[in-house]
């Protein structure tokens, strides 16, 4: 069923620090959304309040999941994890020490996750065979790519009804942002699911989604009604393609 | 000195059993410290209770050890949350946990010794038992029945650890937790309710560990001093959050103290627990199990 995500006029920053001027965001059921900036122009805190990381100082933030509309704000990260939003974090942050299979036990927590586990760990093997061959192997020690993979995979063992995902591309190398990119889009035709992925690298990006919105120091500068659109707006090609 | 077959064989057996209960008392430390970053040294001062209240349960009340250990388990699970919740409002929410952690521990130590000595007296008090005294012939091997029930129980109460930490959900949350606390957030899981959980299995083992130690020899208030090094010896030398770990290195600091004691002199096995350490810290910092 539908899940849909609306950020209005929202603010945020670190001690002080306003990082974020007044964000409207919409993301439509079973769209993929790309929310496009440079470094430090404020993607991952949007994604932080999204995902109960990071209280806003104002707007609001409702996830429609399954049709029943939440109010995100003040929920506490875990909470919006049990909802069915899962996040693949800037950095990963997988569980170095636990093996890829652990890390994967870990991923189906949530209640509604736990009685799928053995689905969720064969749809994650079939998904990235390399974790399949993998699954002893701790997770601190695989190489950026299949650290990527995991993470993903870990996501998707919540169960998630919504997948947000903070810049996939970091750190990986051309050949496989590419793959990882069209990996998400597939996953998200085969499981349904509504994406917003931060991402700097509009190339890859703009591949697989619907939308796009830019954010620069903090303001969403501009949005595109579909990838077309977001390809010719002179903005974007000045950031992004040095095109003036 | 004339040393033979015979006289290894049981040194060997004792340390085994020795080594299953330096198992039951390093698996809470592991826990607390391998997995929590928890410094409690007052761990041996809950073995001390739990000692303590199997006596006066068995004493007052007839109740035998066994089933007191069962309560006192449960006990430790149930009060174990509470607990927590102190030492988290005390210490750890204001960051600094190693050294206030450390006086912290220090002096409920103190003060649980106190109370013990104000409430028993400085005597050693042991349980009279007639099956603590029987004996069982293996071969030229004895092996007491005093050593023989702790070690089972060790061994049973480690298993339940490990099976909770490795096939439950929350109890893999706790391996996790120690690695990336915001992690365990996005995983869908509340990082304080699992070491919440964790905390409490500590406090339950270290009861449980207590009543063991009455079963083996006589306890005054502040014998459980002597088991402090000893269990974060295993806890590093098992490598830190590991349960198997744990009981190998406990099996080991076992054998290692009895060979020492028959072969060089039973003064000597305290030194072995350190020197051992010393060595792993050396050459393995990891541990042995170490990941
Ligand atoms: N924990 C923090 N404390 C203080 N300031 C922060 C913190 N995290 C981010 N910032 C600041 O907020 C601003 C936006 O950072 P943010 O991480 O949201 O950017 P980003 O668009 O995700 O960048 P990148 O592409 O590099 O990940 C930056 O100026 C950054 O320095
Ligand atoms: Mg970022």
């Amino acid at each position: 069923m539908a899940s849909e995500l609306r950020i209005e006029g929202l603010r945020a920053g670190y001690g002080g620090v306003q990082v974020l001027y007044d964000v409207d965001m919409h993301v439509r059921a079973g769209e993929t959304v790309a929310l496009l900036g440079t470094n430090g122009n404020g993607k991952s805190t949007v994604i932080k309040c999204v995902t109960g990381q990071l209280v806003p100082t104002a707007g609001r933030i409702t996830a429609v999941i399954d049709g029943t509309e939440h109010d995100l704000v003040g929920l506490r990260a875990e909470e919006v994890v049990g909802l069915g939003i899962a996040l693949v974090p800037e950095g990963r942050r997988l569980f170095p020490k636990l093996t890829v299979e652990e890390n994967l036990h870990l991923g189906a927590f949530r209640e509604a996750a736990r009685p799928k586990l053995q689905q969720g760990l064969e749809f994650c093997f079939e998904v990235f065979p390399r974790l399949a061959e993998r699954r002893k192997q701790l997770a601190g020690s695989m190489s950026g790519g299949e650290q990527q993979m995991l993470a993903i995979a870990r996501a998707l063992m919540t169960q998630p009804k919504m997948l947000i995902v903070d810049e996939p591309s970091v750190g990986l190398a051309p050949i496989l942002v590419s793959k990882t990119i069209e990996t998400i889009g597939e996953l998200k035709k085969r499981l349904g699911l509504t994406v917003l992925m931060a991402e700097q690298n509009f190339q890859q990006a703009v591949r697989i989604a619907d939308r796009g919105y830019v954010l620069v120091h903090g303001k969403i500068e501009m949005h595109a009604e579909n990838a077309e659109e977001l390809r010719n707006n002179q903005m974007v090609r000045k950031l992004y393609l040095g095109i003036d | 000195m004339y040393v033979t077959w015979d006289l290894m064989a049981n040194a060997i057996v004792a340390g085994i059993l020795l080594g299953g209960f330096y198992a039951a008392v390093a698996v809470g430390v592991t826990i607390a410290f391998g997995m929590l970053d928890i410094v409690n040294i007052a761990h041996p001062a809950v073995m001390m209770i739990g000692a303590f209240l199997a006596y006066l349960a068995l004493n007052t009340f007839g109740i035998d050890p066994m089933i007191t250990m069962v309560i006192l388990a449960g006990v430790g699970l149930a009060i174990g949350p509470f607990l927590y919740r102190g030492y988290h409002a005390l210490i750890e929410k204001r960051g600094d946990e190693s050294l206030q952690g450390l006086a912290f521990f220090f002096g409920i130590l103190f003060i649980v010794e106190i109370g013990l000595v104000m409430t028993f007296g400085v005597d050693y008090r042991a349980l009279e038992l007639s099956y603590l005294s029987k004996t069982f012939e293996l071969g030229a091997v004895s092996i007491p029945a005093r050593m023989l029930i702790p070690f089972v129980v060790a061994m049973i109460m480690c298993g339940l650890c490990y099976a909770y930490l490795f096939y439950t959900f929350t109890g893999r949350t706790i391996l996790a937790v120690a690695q990336d606390v915001e992690a365990v957030r996005l995983i869908g899981a509340d990082p304080q309710r699992s070491k919440s959980v964790a905390f409490s299995i500590a406090i339950a083992t270290g009861l449980v560990a207590g009543v063991l130690l009455i079963l083996i020899q006589p306890v005054e208030p502040s014998i459980g001093r002597e088991f402090i090094g000893r269990a974060f010896a295993v806890c590093v030398l098992g490598g830190i959050a590991s349960i198997t770990g744990t009981v190998t290195a406990a099996m080991i600091l076992g054998v290692a103290e009895t060979l020492t004691a028959s072969l060089i002199g039973p003064s000597w096995s305290p030194a072995i627990s350190f020197g051992l350490l010393l060595l792993t810290l050396a050459f393995r910092p990891s541990g042995i199990f170490g990941r």
